[in-house]
């Protein structure tokens, strides 16, 4: 008896995935005709996934303008987006499935450095060309023998700037002599921004007083913060996410820590003040683009009408300027083929996108000259302020 | 300076002593590692934000009693769909290890998929967050919450001893079949079990959502629970919270400290899971342990 029951399941099983199969691949292939498919990887869910739904809306919203204007090459692009998690095993079979199995010509993602990383293999020997929207690890695009990777690009500005940016701001315009950090020794991101702070201050003349870290996933800095408060630094630079630089930023006022907190974009997110609450209020980060950034109101104003809440920034806009980018090497390429689409992809001059104009440096594969946005937390309003774009020197 | 750094590991070794007792008991008892602990926990966090934040203004304190009922009754519904039947057909208790560990991962991913992946913090309780002595700092949540915890696992500690469920329930650590012979209903003794785990775990997903914050892999943390368990031993109450004091100061006195220069604070867990290797060479059954061999 119970035999026969598993043989009907089996049978039934058996059934629905060949009756399944059918109308699917007749629905790929009418679309194979139509489109040209762009993967996008993205974190849909788990911790980094606030960004990534506010990016996924985003292409979404560019792809439609694109094909609006009569698409590309005659085509219509077509997006299929896929959730990654921010994991990187997640998103090596997320990369093999839209470039095996739905034949993308490029990926727009990931958004974190070493998910891209982790994908680099898969993307490069298949020969389809990967934007990252804000990885901004140095090594996602340059190996370590310094030769370029060639399939891999970002839109995004690189960690150096952004520590770079950090530390010559608290020099300029905070006047500030000593400087703390603390940072996540298991994220890349937090990793290279901390390095690139320490030697840019310490090349500008100033002094750091500590350099501490945590591992991934703590919650409780205090010892590392007692350590911190003994050396009284004129600022503490948290290049961490917005969970732990809030974590971080109360239990600091909690112990008497009284220097002017510093971040990387990784703070963007409306729930910092939330988290962190009075902690926070005056600090300053580095960005990729404020809401109030005057360029891209038309782009906030119809994201808003469109899904009842602001943009989770930079992702959007990155993801947009990517969209754009790719639209624009596809029509230069006059083809979808790998090898040209890299080669138009590389030579993009003086493109005008959402946050400006692009320009990508062919040995790097970074875009040129990108200032960065200074931002300052109001906890009163609830809201972080335009400070000002700021420019570094060598 | 380490004055300041016994303080915070041993507010950070009172979380995990609190959650260790949840595996503790569940240990004791059906001798199975319930890692769906940490879910129940996460829970227990969410049902305060619910409260307290985002559909009514509920007060701390009643807030942090519902929840802690939530989360028991959460453990209790847990234990019924999920282990009842395995422990009714005797299964090894890896299997039931199996089981929990799929209903850890299934309740997180459905956080992300219902509620999502967004930060909430608890509303603080008290108006200033620390009180000072001299150089020295110390939150009154804090405070607070060790205790509470103490409080609650004193207690707890008088009823395994004075009542007849107490009696039942740590007969039935020695000997559960024997205990079934003698006329206990087992199905409500591991149910009332379950609920006494439970709401402890939602009592220390309560004080981690007011000293931390409130998000769906929060849960992560009791790993850390886990070891504080095992080094004072699986299924010891007085292990469990020896264990988890000694990790969090353990932890503290290794982040403050450096080596020939390096600071060490980026191998604290280097140290805190290297702890746990050495001892389980040299004593496996923990500090306060009875037995480590399979009961079933």
């Amino acid at each position: 008896m119970k035999r026969i029951g598993t043989m009907l399941v089996v049978a039934l099983l058996v059934w629905a995935v060949l009756g399944a199969c059918k109308p699917a691949e007749k629905k790929a292939a009418a679309a194979k005709e139509e489109t040209i498919k762009i993967g996008h990887t993205v974190a849909l869910t788990g911790p980094s996934a606030t960004w990534g739904q506010s990016e996924a809306n985003a292409l979404k919203m560019a792809i439609e303008k694109i094909n609006a204007g009569g698409g590309v090459l005659g085509k219509k692009l077509e997006v299929i987006a896929y959730d990654n998690r921010a994991d990187r095993v997640e998103a090596v079979n997320v990369a093999k499935r839209l470039i095996e199995q739905d034949k993308v010509v490029a990926i727009i993602g990931p958004a974190q450095s070493g998910v891209t990383n982790a994908i680099r293999e898969v993307n490069n020997s298949a020969k389809v060309p990967v934007i990252a929207t804000t990885a901004t690890n140095p090594k996602v695009t340059v190996k370590d023998d310094g030769s370029v990777v060639p399939f891999t690009f970002r839109v995004c500005f690189i960690d150096p700037f952004q520590g770079t940016v950090a530390a010559q701001f608290a020099l300029k315009d905070l006047k500030a002599k000593t400087a703390a950090v603390l940072y996540d020794v298991g994220d890349d991101y937090s990793q290279f921004l901390a390095k690139y702070f320490v030697e840019a201050f310490t090349k500008g003349g100033g002094k750091i007083t500590a350099n501490e870290a945590f591992r991934s996933g703590e919650l409780d800095f205090r010892a590392q913060l007692g350590k911190i408060k003994t050396g009284k630094p004129d600022v503490l630079f948290l290049p961490t996410m917005q969970k732990e630089a809030a974590l971080a930023a109360k239990q600091a006022r909690d112990l008497g820590i009284t220097a002017t907190f510093l971040g990387g974009d990784g703070w963007a997110s409306p729930d910092l003040i939330d988290l962190a609450g009075p902690a926070m209020e005056g600090a300053y980060f580095v960005n990729i683009a404020a809401l109030e950034d005057p360029a891209i109101q038309d782009f906030i104003k119809e994201y808003k009408e469109r899904f009842k809440e602001d943009p989770v920034l930079p992702n959007p806009l990155m993801a947009y300027d990517a969209a754009l980018w790719l639209a624009d090497a596809l029509k230069r390429a006059g083809s979808t083929d790998g090898e040209k689409l890299k080669a138009a992809l590389e030579n993009t001059k003086d493109l005008p996108v959402l946050t400006g104009k692009l320009t990508i440096d062919p040995a790097t594969h970074n875009p040129l000259n990108k200032p960065a946005t200074i931002q300052q937390v109001k906890v009163k309003d609830k809201k972080f302020i335009y400070v000002k774009t700021f420019v570094t020197t060598d | 300076m380490f004055i300041q750094t016994i303080i915070t590991g041993l507010s950070i070794g009172s979380v995990y002593a609190l959650m260790a007792v949840g595996y503790s008991l569940v240990f004791s008892v059906l001798n199975f590692s319930n890692f769906a602990h940490g879910a129940i926990i996460t829970l227990g966090a969410y049902i305060a934000w619910a409260l307290m934040v985002h559909y009514l203004q509920v007060p701390f304190f009643p807030a942090l009693l519902l929840s802690m009922g939530g989360a028991g009754i959460l453990a209790f519904l847990n234990e019924r769909i999920a282990y009842s039947t395995l422990r009714r057909r005797r299964a090894p208790s890896l299997y039931l290890m199996i089981s929990a560990m799929g209903v850890a991962i299934s309740l997180q991913n459905l956080l992300y998929a219902t509620i999502g992946a967004k930060l909430y913090a608890l509303p603080p309780v008290f108006a200033m967050d620390v009180v000072h002595i001299g150089e020295l700092t110390i939150s009154k949540m804090d405070i607070f919450a060790f205790v509470f915890s103490a409080l609650t696992i004193a207690v707890l500690h008088q009823i395994l001893i004075r009542t007849k469920v107490g009696v039942a329930i740590r007969a039935a650590a020695h000997d559960m079949e024997m205990v079934s012979v003698l006329g206990v209903n087992l199905d409500v003794l591991v149910g009332v079990l379950f609920f006494i785990a439970g709401s402890l775990g939602g009592m220390a997903g309560v004080f981690m959502g007011v000293k931390y914050m409130v998000y769906p892999s929060m849960g992560w943390i009791t790993n850390k629970a886990y070891i504080g368990a095992v080094i004072g031993g699986l299924g010891s109450l007085p292990g469990a919270i020896v264990g988890g004091l000694l990790l969090g100061l353990l932890e503290a006195l290794v982040s403050v400290s450096s080596l020939g220069g390096t600071s060490l604070s980026t191998y604290r867990d280097v140290f805190s899971f290297g702890i746990l290797v050495i001892l389980l060479i040299f004593k496996p059954t923990g500090f306060f342990g009875r037995h480590v061999e399979d009961k079933l």
